[in-house]
Order: C-alpha cells, then structure tokens, then sequence
C-alpha cells in the first residue's frame, strides 16, 4: 500500500490531457509471422495526464505547491474524484456523479486508479500576482 | 475649451527642448494573459504587462536631433546612460518618462528638408502624465 495523500486541489486547469494506458501484456511472434498476444491483467496500467494552469493566481498555484509537497513529491499516490479538475469540461466523457462510476474515465476509479506525480510540477512566474504550472501525473494502480 | 495642433507640441529630452519638431506620436498597450477554463465557454483574461513607445521626427536643422541621434549613432557601445527622460507636450499637458532610443533615421533626399526620425520605447511605468 502506498504513502496516500490528499486530494488534489480543485483548481480548473486551461487545458488537460488524457493518455490512456494499456492491459498489461506480452506478444510473442513465431518464426513464420504469426503473432500472439498474452493479457497479465485486467486492468488498466499506464494512464497519464497533464494539466497546464495558465496565468493562475498566487494563492492557487501555491496550493499545487503544497500539494505536491504533501504528497511527499513523486512518492504518494492520490485520488482525482468527482470535487477535483476532471470532472469539469467533458461531461459525457467524465460524468463525475459517483466515484465508482464507470463514466468517470479520468479517474478510472472502477479499477482501483489512483494517480502521483510524475515529476516535480513546473512553476513559471507570468507577472505578479500570476504564475503558470504544468503538472503531469501517471495512472498507479493501488489496490 | 480648446483644441490643440502641432503648433502646440512639444518634445523635451533630459529637460532640454528639442528644435524643430516636425511631429511625434506616443502608443501604450498592455498585453493580456488568459485565464481561460476547460469549463469555460468564453474567454476571459486578466491584464498583463503595460507598455509604452513612441516616434519623433525632427528636421535637420544645425544639431536639433544630434542628442537624440547619438544615443544610437555612434561608436561607442550602447550603456544604461543612454536611458534618457523625454517629455511629449501638447500645451500644458504632458506624457513623460525614460525611454531608450530603439531605431534611428536620417532621409536626406532632393528637394527636401533633411530630417530624423527616431523611434523610442518607454522603460518602466510613465513618470508623468497630465491628459
């Protein structure tokens, strides 16, 4: 069980993008061409998302700080429920009504996703008062 | 009340009149940063940076445009001291403030006057205005 932090701050992000991951798995290929392909698992391992925060404020972009720090860094894992950054925008593909529901597809919630940093979020200052943050994080299964 | 022309200009550098003006122009913006949302179906912005430049053209009559000229005209290396405080007047009122000379022209052509044209771009926040 991994070190679990909180929630990440409910901040609308300018722009978001989601990489879904795969079923983890081999293939093999003969020697006349023919391939197969074995499934390990049923659950899907390698998501990413990245979130850019343009020209946000001061106050929130220290939150991401501090997140990020309460997170211990790349260490811990958190959730990204329904209060959280994804349910907003894309609706049908996101509903975000119920934590487990299957249409919650930025959190994957149904297979037990939970996300972490993928490494430290960058910090840029626009003008005072302002600062822009890029954070990606990466799908980690945890249950 | 009462309109003003370009009889009514002026151009003051370092707190020296600059003869023979033929005429100048002043331009401020500021730039805009979005704060647009995935949720959001307009944009929105808050203000960014101002800015603040300008253009003069002078007749070459003597040395009129010389100090303006030599901030950029020269041999030797261009240093803060260059910065200079210009003042644009129109009657009792004023655009002041430090700027650097940015580009500078001289057109000498057949039946013309030789003039000068210099273009200058504002440092910091104007240090004076009266509109």
């Amino acid at each position: 069980m991994s070190y679990t932090g909180p929630l990440f701050p409910n901040i609308a992000a300018s722009s978001r993008s989601l990489t879904v991951g795969d079923y983890p798995g081999s293939s093999f290929r003969s020697q006349n061409g023919a391939e197969v392909r074995v499934q390990y698992g049923n659950r899907r391992v390698g998501t990413e998302l990245t979130f850019s925060f343009d020209n946000i404020t001061d106050a929130n972009a220290a939150l991401i700080h501090d997140h990020y720090n309460d997170c211990r860094g790349t260490l811990g894992v958190f959730g990204v429920d329904r209060a959280s950054l994804t349910q907003q925008g894309n609706p049908g593909f996101h509903d975000g009504t119920t934590p487990l529901s299957t249409n919650n597809r930025f959190s994957a919630a149904p297979w037990g996703l939970r996300y972490r940093y993928a490494e430290p979020p960058q910090f840029t200052s626009i003008k005072p008062g302002r600062m822009s943050v890029t954070v990606k994080l990466t799908g980690v299964l945890d249950a | 009340m009462t309109y003003y022309s370009g009889k009514n200009g002026t151009l003051t550098y370092n707190g020296s009149s600059v003869a023979k003006v033929s005429n100048w122009s002043f331009s401020s913006s500021v730039d805009t940063l979005e704060t647009t949302a995935i949720s959001d179906s307009e944009r929105s912005y808050v203000p960014g940076l101002r800015q603040a430049t300008g253009s003069a053209t002078i007749f070459y009559y003597d040395d009129a445009p010389k100090p303006l000229l030599e901030r950029i005209i020269g041999t030797s290396a261009i240093s803060e001291s260059d910065i200079l405080s210009l003042k644009l007047g129109w009657g009792s009122k004023y655009v002041q403030g430090n700027v650097i000379i940015t580009s500078g022209e001289l057109n000498c052509a057949v039946g013309e006057v030789m003039q000068a044209t210099v273009q200058f771009q504002f440092t910091g926040a104007v240090t004076g205005v009266s509109l």
